[in-house]
């Protein structure tokens, strides 16, 4: 329980996620946060006063904010020097299609563009070589990365819609990367165009905080938050609440930066970048908005600042505190009580577990059969199973019946007469929650229990199973824990041979021996006896999501070809592949016709809808005259008295309206539209990246990008085939 | 458990010392020795679940133990007593149904088996008598020969007695489970006084009972202390302290001097561990007690006793918990600044620190040992077998009267790892701020028998898990939790609790005639013994045993509707009233079903009085309109923060009603969080009043079931009636 140095209310409701602090005339820090009603807030106690005093004056805030009109709902806000040449920073609005780079301190625009992926995440810094501070922006499946003049030098795609973004000195060579969380779990890093990282985590990312040295802290959805050391995960946290803001910040003055995060209860906590132990935390009445460093009371030290969507702020120097805590009350004193009171428990469960074993013995003279279970129903005190009671479980892929799909079943059962009661499955990522249960009817449990799981998406899992067993009709259970990992390709079952035909395949020429690649199949396929290679490799599998089929084949001169209509799991086996095999860098010649119809077609509605967009804009313009001179109209009747002729003119002008207002909702619809056209088009584009390694990899997204700017779909269609325009 | 608990409300500013761990503890099971001198420190005696009684004292930091008995039976109360007019220094112990008594020094001094048939629950001395209860006996011994005895129709929770010594006569108090405290003379009913709650612990107010030795205080299961004044003739209800607030129920109480100004003090140790320290001034009268201090530390609080332990000189607070935590909250007068000299010294605390460190090494080294036998058992014995006790676990579902719905305690003795939470009837949990574990739900179908399948996966050292669930009347089932501790070997015990189809309702006193009610008459050939578990079968807080008499009344009220049931019934005959149609269609379901069962053929009469439809509804009207008018408020409040934000100047233009509502924003959110599906629930009970009222005509209304809801969202109370009455015809 910390007492913050500061507190105030800004009496506006923040939006979660956006606030941002800045500089705007060079010196002074101003909080700036996304309010309701589509405005910024901008929050500047020193710069009008231009007072230097160390504190903040919470009363009469109103003439400390200045709100900025936006227009359209704010997707998220940073302020960052953008500029070159000023030492001043610049405020970026990204909103569903624009983004607007804004000058507070001379009230101008500095530029103002349309991105028409949306701007959800925008962060300001250098990225890689590029010589100028950029804007980088994300947004339905693409990055963009805008200089204070407005050109976007940087431009690449992504799995998925962007949730985060940070800018980190990944690999320590003096140039930042880009570190991208996306709602396909993925947090991937990019330098420049580049990915050399890809690390899947358990749900979408939606925060990201960069630290000093190469770690940085993440946040995801389901309210895990953690650390990573470049690609080592030092630590996680799960909690019921979502942790909306995260933040780096060294709080006790070690020199180590700490994680600050802040929870949707209100609650802020600040852990150990390497361990995760908390060592602070405070309440806010409300769901936290955001977390800020800056120098607000003018003491030339940056203060941490919290803020509340109520529009409460606090800030904490937690340093001085640590010291008013100890002379005070002696707080090492109370740091040893606590450690004995952890001492306590230790004992406690020690002592407990003792008592196990010690009970344990008292039994262990009587033999099982009939004895057994009389005694486990009858004891109110003891539970008991035999002693030799083994868990056993096998994992295959089950075909389903009529009335279920196709699934992988993890089978456990007991060698013996006892029963498994329930099943607990804790895994991440494939179910709706972190666990699965299976808890048969009283009537119905036996020593055997299928538990069926479908993994939604081609990654390994980790699945953690705790079953319970004992006799039936016992008021108590032993609990078998054990781990399972599920191979990254376990929802495909092996097919003897081909039966759909599919003019769609992959090929390139790798140079292995096939027992490798052979050895890549059995460990990333759920198999029931090990593949094995007799003459050329050639393997076929069925998906059991959509009763696909893909054929793996590879000639002893090293030509491979994966045959299959999904173009994404072409994509994935490449990767894994790559990864397996350690590839550097791979091209290969594709053709899967369906995608590039589809490319297409995408390409066609996209421009067709940009059409329709224009007219309505201008239909728009129109009406906006019209209603002003209906006003005006209306108005002047009013002023003669003519009731009737102000009647007749309002009327009109409430059909302008809704006339305006369906148009506004065509609009919508089709921008809409435009959106899921647009990301499509970004997708395909990244699947077609993603059958390719290392610089081919990043030329294929760079050429696509050129030939879609130049409308070429001949030579779009290129590149996705050859890689090469 | 927070770090650092150093606290500044009031003027009181007390921080947490841990003394020692006993074994698991039952409510009222540790107390402070007299003090033998001014200044000096006072001994504490706690007895634990593993049957260990000891006493210690507290020398710079370390505890020094006076005595300690080996472990037996575990032991359910310890009192202090003594001859009358002496210091009150000899302990005594009830355990199964056995009374010891052990002088200061820890010499057995008296072995007492009362040959009860029930274990003792709780105790009494007083002077030379010894005053033990049952569940539902109590008997009273003068000098250990039986005197009297009273049986209690429902179970006793606790039992005092007034102040022998100045009223110069034995009165004993039982608090009984049926919501009355009751009061005896020799072995016949003095009084029966009727209290809104379950009262759990009585307690003689300022531990003498006040200047006429007949004051008592009373904590109940609800979280409140009243005090009640019991004479010869008549019995004076003082104040009931009620904050509105919901709390954890009382486990104990205790009147000590904290502040040093002479007011004493009220201490109480509450069931979700929370120890509050209340002013016992002279404003007490009217039952606004002042709150001096609060603390909370995430385990049930058993026992508590002001005193002087740690530093003489120093008063505080002892208390011991569920898990056998004994600490003191450690006091500094006001104006004194608190220095170090208040605690121990550092090199005794890390002294005590190595001790215990080299404690657990050894324990550990055993463990191991144990562990690696215990392994190798389960390879190589071919029939041998794994028998793991039973870990405690402290479990209570209460139903919560301020928003009709359960509250699910667990509390184990040591940490959780996971609770699975299974049901086979639909009910819906909701979140406890207070419950840090991560929750998750599983898909289940109903066709396995599952309608809730639920983990909690408990964050470190959580040995208490709060739930609140809601459930629906007129389904019943069971709810199991499975409850999986961190000790290896690593097992789960399983907990049961029925969800009775009437479980929205508890017992109350009184009942009112004037409503308008509907009748359910059963006769048939059911002995009484029968139809009283039928009932048990159909609502909560029904007594275990058949009550005795001919004729047995209980009357209840809905915690959601404050609709009223009367249960009337005796053998081959009874009688159900009710306002509420629904709650007769329920009890007629079940009861029918339940004697189908035992193949009693029952003879069942319902008499449906129009009016009650309307009546119900007419309750129902105040609690729709509040809700329905905060649901319209609330969706109103983001379009006129949008107005305020955009032009506050408009602000001045809006009506009066609207300002209000910004204004009391705060109050209308968090009477809208606390109240999740209020509106839902009044709509659904009043679908099934309509159901109901039809399905006694012998008309099915199902299908008019939207246009019921369409009237229901433009509420109109005389629409809704017409729309009642107009179909009847």
């Amino acid at each position: 329980m910390a007492v913050p140095i500061f507190t105030f209310n800004v009496n506006h409701k923040l939006l979660p996620g956006r606030v941002t602090i800045g500089k705007y005339d060079g010196t002074h820090s101003c909080l700036t946060a996304a309010t309701t009603a589509d405005k910024v807030l901008v929050h500047s106690p020193h710069r009008r006063m231009g007072l230097a005093v160390g504190r903040v004056v919470p009363s009469d805030a109103n003439k400390e904010l200045a709100l900025l009109n936006i227009n359209q709902s704010v997707m998220s806000i940073c302020a960052g020097q953008l500029s070159l040449t000023e030492e001043r920073d610049t405020l970026v609005v990204g909103t569903p299609t624009t983004l607007l780079a804004y000058d507070v301190e001379n009230n101008t625009d500095v530029f103002y563009k349309e991105v028409s992926d949306g701007a959800s995440v925008v962060v300001i810094g250098k990225l890689g070589s590029i010589p100028n501070p950029l804007a980088i922006i994300g947004g339905n499946c693409s990055l963009q990365g805008f200089d204070y003049e407005g050109n976007d030098p940087f431009w690449t795609v992504t799995g998925d819609n962007v949730c985060s973004l940070a800018l980190l000195d990944f690999d320590q060579d003096g140039e930042n990367e880009l570190i991208v969380g996306s709602e396909d779990f993925d947090i991937r890093v990019f330098k420049e165009d580049n990915i050399v990282n890809e690390q899947t985590e358990t749900e979408a990312v939606t925060a990201l905080t960069a630290f000093r040295g190469n770690k940085f802290g993440y946040g995801l959805a389901n309210g895990t938050v953690g650390v990573y050391e470049k690609l080592q995960r030092l630590w996680r946290v799960k909690s019921k609440n979502r942790a909306v803001a995260i933040y780096g910040y060294d709080l006790n003055g070690d020199g180590v930066e700490e994680l600050i995060t802040g929870w949707s209860n209100g609650k802020i906590d600040a852990r150990s970048s390497r361990t995760g132990e908390v060592i602070f935390k405070d309440n806010l009445n409300h769901s936290v908005a955001g977390i800020v460093e800056g120098d607000y009371r003018l003491s030339g030290k940056n203060d941490l600042i919290c803020c509340s969507v109520e529009g409460e702020v606090r800030g904490y120097n937690l340093s001085r505190q640590v010291n008013v805590r100890s002379d005070v009350y002696g707080g090492s004193v109370n740091a040893e009580t606590e450690a004995i009171r952890d001492l306590f428990t230790k004992k406690q469960a020690l002592m407990l577990e003792l008592r196990n074993y010690e009970l344990n013995s008292h039994f262990s003279e009587i033999s099982v059969g009939e004895m057994g279970q009389q005694l486990a129903v009858a004891n109110q005190h003891v539970g008991i199973i035999p002693a030799q009671t083994r868990l056993q479980t096998g994992i295959a892929v089950n075909m389903g019946t009529e009335d279920k799909p196709p699934h992988v079943e993890i089978s456990l059962s007991t060698n013996n007469e006892t029963v498994i009661c329930a099943v607990m499955v804790f895994a991440e990522g494939i179910f709706e929650g972190e666990t699965h249960v299976l808890h048969p009817k009283e009537s119905e449990v036996t020593s055997r229990l299928d538990v069926a799981l479908y993994p939604p998406r081609d990654v390994p899992v980790d699945i953690h199973i705790k079953a319970l067993v004992g006799y039936e009709g016992s008021q108590h259970y032993h609990v078998f824990e054990l781990t399972r990992q599920l191979p990254r390709f376990s929802m495909y079952a092996v097919l003897v041979e081909r039966t759909q035909d599919v003019g769609s395949f992959l090929s390139f020429v790798i140079n292995e021996r096939l027992q490798r690649i052979a050895m890549w199949v059995n460990q990333n396929f759920l198999l029931l006896t090990d593949y094995e290679v007799v003459g050329d490799l050639n393997v076929t599998f069925l998906s059991l999501r959509d009763n696909t089929e893909v054929t793996l084949s590879m000639e002893s001169n090293g030509r491979m070809e994966i045959i299959t209509k999904n173009m994404a799991l072409a994509g994935d086996i490449v990767q894994s592949l790559a990864t397996f095999l350690n590839l550097e860098e791979l091209q290969v010649s594709a053709n899967f016709p369906e995608e590039q119809e589809k490319i297409g077609e995408l390409i066609q509605k996209v421009s067709a809808l940009q059409d329709v967009r224009l007219r309505l804009g201008a239909e728009m313009a129109d009406h906006s005259g019209l209603i002003r001179s209906l006003v005006v109209r209306a108005e002047d009747a009013r002023h003669l008295d003519d009731m009737k002729s102000m009647r007749k003119w309002y009327l009109e002008l409430n059909e302008v309206n809704t006339d305006l207002i369906r148009g506004y909702n065509i609009r919508c619809k089709n921008h809409q539209e435009l959106l899921d056209a647009l990301k499509e088009l970004n997708v395909i584009i990244q699947k077609a990246a993603r059958l390719r390694v290392g610089k081919y990899k990043t030329n294929t997204v760079n050429l696509c990008r050129i030939a879609l700017k130049n409308n070429n779909l001949n030579s779009l269609v290129k590149i996705m085939k050859t890689g090469e325009a | 458990m927070i770090p650092f608990s150093v606290f500044y409300i009031m003027e009181m500013e007390l921080s947490r010392v841990d003394y020692t761990l006993v074994g698991i503890t039952a409510p009222q099971t540790m107390k402070l020795l007299p003090s033998t001198g001014t200044g000096m420190t006072q001994k504490v005696t706690v007895a634990d679940q593993d049957g260990v009684l000891q006493v210690f004292s507290v020398k710079k930091g370390d505890i020094q133990i006076g005595f300690k008995t080996l472990p037996s039976a575990g032991i359910s109360r310890l009192e202090l007593g003594g001859a009358l007019g002496t210091v009150k220094d000899k302990i005594f112990v009830s355990s199964e149904n056995e009374v010891r008594g052990y002088t200061k020094k820890g010499k057995l001094f008296l072995g007492f088996d009362t040959n009860l048939t029930e274990h003792i629950k709780s105790m009494h001395v007083s002077g030379s008598n010894l005053l033990v209860c049952g569940k539902h006996a109590y008997n009273q011994y003068h000098d250990c020969k039986d005197t009297n005895s009273y049986l209690c129709g429902d179970e006793i929770n606790d039992v005092i007695s007034l102040s022998a010594e100045k009223n110069n006569r034995l009165t004993p108090v039982l608090a009984c489970e049926d919501r009355t405290l009751r009061v005896l003379d020799r072995s016949s009913l003095l009084h029966n006084i009727e209290v809104d709650a379950i009262p759990t612990v009585l307690h003689l107010n300022g531990n003498e009972g006040g200047e006429t030795g007949d004051e008592i205080l009373y904590g109940t299961a609800d979280g409140r202390v009243g005090l009640v004044c019991i004479g010869r003739t008549e019995v004076n209800h003082r104040w009931i302290l009620n904050d509105g607030k919901h709390r954890g129920g009382i486990l104990c109480m205790d009147c000590y001097d904290m502040s040093g100004d002479g007011v004493l003090d009220l201490l109480i140790g509450r069931q979700d561990g929370t120890l509050d320290i209340f002013s016992l001034g002279d404003d007490a009268g009217d039952g606004k007690l002042t709150q001096r201090f609060s603390y909370s530390c995430n385990e049930s609080i058993t026992s508590i006793h002001g005193g002087v332990v740690g530093n003489a000189g120093y008063e505080e607070v002892v208390a011991s918990t569920y898990t056998g935590f004994v600490f003191g909250m450690v006091s500094s007068r006001t104006g004194v600044c608190c220095t170090r000299s208040t605690f121990t010294p550092l090199s005794d605390i890390s002294e005590r620190l190595e001790n215990l460190r080299m404690e657990i090494d050894e324990i550990e080294q055993r463990v191991n040992r144990e562990r690696e036998k215990y392994q190798a058992a389960t390879q190589d014995k071919v029939d041998g077998l794994s028998a793991i006790p039973f870990i405690a676990i402290n479990d209570k579902m209460t139903l919560c009267r301020e928003d009709a719905s359960y509250s699910l305690v667990l509390e184990v003795q040591t940490p959780i790892d996971n609770v699975l939470i299974q049901s086979d009837v639909p009910v819906d949990l909701l979140d406890v701020e207070r419950n840090s574990a991560v929750v998750s739900y599983s898909a289940c179908e109903p066709a396995s028998g599952n309608y809730l399948l639920a983990t909690y996966r408990c964050q470190m050292n959580t040995t208490r898990l709060e739930l609140k669930l809601r459930t629906i009347e007129g389904q019943h089932g069971t709810l199991r939790t499975y409850v999986t501790p961190l000790v290896q070997p690593k097992c789960c015990q399983v907990r049961q609790y029925k969800i009775k189809p009437l479980s929205l309702h508890i017992r109350c006193h009184s009942f009112d005639h004037q409503r308008p009610y509907n009748i359910l008459t059963l006769k048939g050939a059911f002995s009484l013994g029968e139809i009283h578990t039928w009932v048990s079968f159909c609502l909560p807080e029904i007594p275990e045993k058949v009550p005795t008499g001919d004729k047995v009344t209980f009357t209840f009220v809905s915690t959601f509707l404050d609709t009223v049931l009367h249960c009337s019934y005796s053998k081959g005959e009874a009688e159900f009233k009710s306002d509420n149609i629904s709650t007769i269609s329920i009890l007629k379901d079940i009861l029918t079903k339940e004697a189908t069962k035992k193949k009693i053929k029952l003879d069942l009469l319902c008499a449906v009085n129009d009016e009650s439809v309307v009546h119900t509804l007419q309750l129902l009207h105040p609690k729709l309109k509040v809700q329905l008018a905060l649901s319209k408020q609330v969706s109103l409040l983001e379009a006129l923060r949008e107005l305020e934000t955009h032009d506050a100047e408009s602000l001045e233009c809006l009506l009066p009603e609207y300002k209000q509502i910004l204004k009391n924003e705060k109050e209308l959110l968090t009477q809208y969080k606390r109240q999740p599906a209020h509106l839902d629930r009044l709509y659904g009970m009043i679908t099934d009043l309509y159901i109901d009222r039809h399905k006694f005509k012998g008309i099915n209304v199902k299908g008019k079931v939207p246009q019921l809801i369409e009237i229901l969202d433009k509420y109109d109370l005389q629409n809704l009636l017409d729309f009642f009455q107009q179909q009847s015809v």
